[in-house]
């Protein structure tokens, strides 16, 4: 008795570790292949892929890593998905035209809905509407501070960073960036982003709590059209995906200069960064691969196919 | 008494210009002058534009108006309030009006003529392409795909690309047509202008004219940072368009001399 009793306990222990545990798995959506390609962490290969519906985009985890979250545009949807089964579990309506989102650590998500100038929050749990904030022309990237206090939704055809105050969804700064701004990261402690933006070709560092930019640096040639940006572990470096330059360029996280530009697939949009900082991912839509990056020498370690177009990339590590 | 009067109305006039100012400060009126005729396409890409603007300016208390003058109007009436001047009118009344304007920027949205950008009228802005940028756009598609019978356009309904698509989707929705060169052409001007509002907070004319010749860095959703040549002519990519479907943009890929813009069209003055 006294032994079935310690193995139940242990037993529940191990399927508690088990369910918990993170598959290791990148996750991408394929803009034109209406599809979510699975690669193995281990191995570096498509071990699955999931059709989602019609041009899937922005792709984001649950805070526990049990959800994965795909904004199927064109149907106005966010689909649910179990990263380890990989089924569709169920799905909502998510406003006009979904594209980029971030998960708050409350489990919210923000999404922006490009084509009709506002961001909407939505508990994935229910799938109902919590908020629904209006920003900008054509929103698109959004980024959560990591202790959840501060949203930032960039609005591309406005040329802004919309601040929002999370515990009441309401816009506390605007700040106006370079043309075009596409997406934003925090560092750890919330008091800087840095934004891209796409026409300007630059990155710009924002003070958060006054809204001031504190530096621009320029990505480099013309083509350099950036997109994604994300951060090292240490906060030393970010990476920005540099569209049609077809590299992802390496710039140091104070002066904003370019340290090296790693070269990729074709028209480089979507970065994501793994949890211990040695990875980077990156999707080449034209060239519908995905480029692993090692960090230690920043170099491409393998290209991955995958479907048509990717776009969005996250990591369940 | 009566001094204690005068210093009181002196303290509430200097009160009054303090709060003006602030107000000045923080709120900014912009208007628009539109000179053509009411149903003209280029009139609904400058509404396009005027909607957008207001929508960027409620976050910088920034507000847009736009002014519908007939072209019998003109020599009478007053433009001091105006930002910037549109136009979609014959090239005479375009020659006199922006001879009558000096220090106010007179937008071209609807005249194609080569010589009214070699003219080099120090005030006038043309977003429209031209006759020249437009041959040399199919030039260089004929020498890719000899057979071409393409044409070339500023604009086209169907553009997706560069986010081409969401400016058609929202063009479409709010003013009940199609985009076409025109309109788009109305709508970059508003848009070039309140961008440049919203950034340097210029309400003044004749600044925001230098700003816009000097320092411009466009996104009109082509692609590609646009700003003005000396001719006062836009530079920007065409698209060729065959049998009504997109077939390239130009400047062409591997054809054009040089790879840029520059490569369409007069670059500058009659000497």
């Amino acid at each position: 008795m006294k032994f079935n009793l310690a193995a139940i306990i242990f037993f529940a222990f191990v399927c508690n570790l088990v369910s918990a545990a993170p598959t290791g798995r990148i996750f991408i959506t394929n803009e034109r292949g209406d599809s979510v390609s699975v690669i193995n962490g281990s191995t570096l290969t498509v071990e699955a892929t999931i059709d989602v519906g019609e041009r899937p985009r922005g792709i984001g985890l649950s805070p526990d890593g049990s959800e994965l979250y795909v904004a199927v545009s064109e149907e106005n949807k966010i689909k649910v998905i179990d990263p380890v089964s990989l089924k569709i579990l169920r799905e909502f309506e998510a406003g006009s035209d979904p594209e980029t989102f971030a998960v708050h650590p409350n489990g919210n998500i923000y999404i922006s809905n490009e084509d009709d100038a506002k961001a909407s929050v939505f508990d994935p749990k229910t799938g109902e509407q919590i908020a629904e904030i209006h920003v900008g022309l054509e929103p698109e990237g959004v980024a959560i501070s990591p202790d959840g206090k501060r949203v930032i939704v960039t609005s591309e055809s406005t040329n802004m960073l919309h601040v929002i105050t999370a515990s009441d969804n309401t816009i506390e700064n605007n700040i106006l960036v370079g043309s075009r701004p596409r997406a934003a990261t925090f560092t750890q402690s919330g008091d800087i982003a840095y934004a891209t933006a796409e026409i300007s070709g630059e990155v710009v560092k924002v003070d958060m709590n006054t809204g001031e930019i504190l530096k621009r640096g320029s990505t480099g040639d013309s083509k350099s059209k950036p997109k994604d940006v994300v951060l090292s572990k240490d906060e030393s470096v970010i990476y920005v995906a540099g569209g049609r330059a077809n590299k992802v360029v390496v710039m140091d996280a104070t002066t904003l200069e370019i340290i090296t530009g790693i070269p990729v697939g074709k028209r480089v949009w979507g970065l994501a960064i793994s949890k211990n900082g040695k990875q980077v991912f990156s999707t080449d839509g034209v060239s519908g691969t995905v480029s692993v990056i090692d960090t230690s020498n920043n170099e491409v370690i393998k290209t991955v196919e995958v479907g048509k177009f990717p776009w969005g990339v996250v990591i369940n590590d | 008494m009566l001094r204690n009067y005068i210093v009181i109305i002196k303290s509430s006039f200097i009160a009054m210009l303090l709060v003006s100012n602030i107000a000045l400060a923080d709120n900014i009126e912009v208007h628009f002058a539109f000179i053509g005729q009411k149903d003209h396409a280029a009139l609904l890409g400058a509404k396009q534009g005027l909607s957008e603007a207001n929508l960027q300016g409620q976050f910088l208390n920034q507000k847009y108006e736009l002014d519908l003058i007939s072209v019998e109007n003109v020599n009478t009436h007053d433009f001091s309030k105006y930002i910037a001047v549109l136009t979609a009118i014959d090239i005479d009344t375009y020659t006199k009006l922006a001879d009558a304007l000096p220090n106010i920027a007179v937008f071209n949205l609807s005249i194609k003529d080569d010589g009214l950008r070699t003219a080099c009228i120090k005030n006038a802005l043309h977003i429209i392409p031209t006759n020249t940028m437009e041959l040399d756009a199919t030039n260089q598609w004929q020498k890719k795909k000899p057979d071409s019978i393409a044409k070339a356009q500023a604009w086209h309904p169907d553009f997706v690309k560069f986010a081409a698509r969401d400016l058609n989707k929202r063009f479409k929705k709010n003013q009940k047509v199609l985009m076409n060169d025109n309109s788009w052409a109305g709508w970059a001007a508003v848009k070039m202008t309140s961008d440049a509002v919203a950034r340097t907070k210029i309400n003044d004319p004749a600044k925001m004219l230098h700003y816009l010749k000097t320092e411009l860095a466009f996104d009109g959703q082509k692609g590609i940072v646009m700003n003005f040549r000396e001719t006062g002519q836009l530079r920007q990519p065409i698209l060729l368009v065959e049998n009504n479907k997109i077939v390239a943009e130009a400047p062409v890929r591997g054809i054009a001399k040089p790879p840029t813009l520059d490569s369409l069209g007069i670059l500058s003055c009659e000497k």
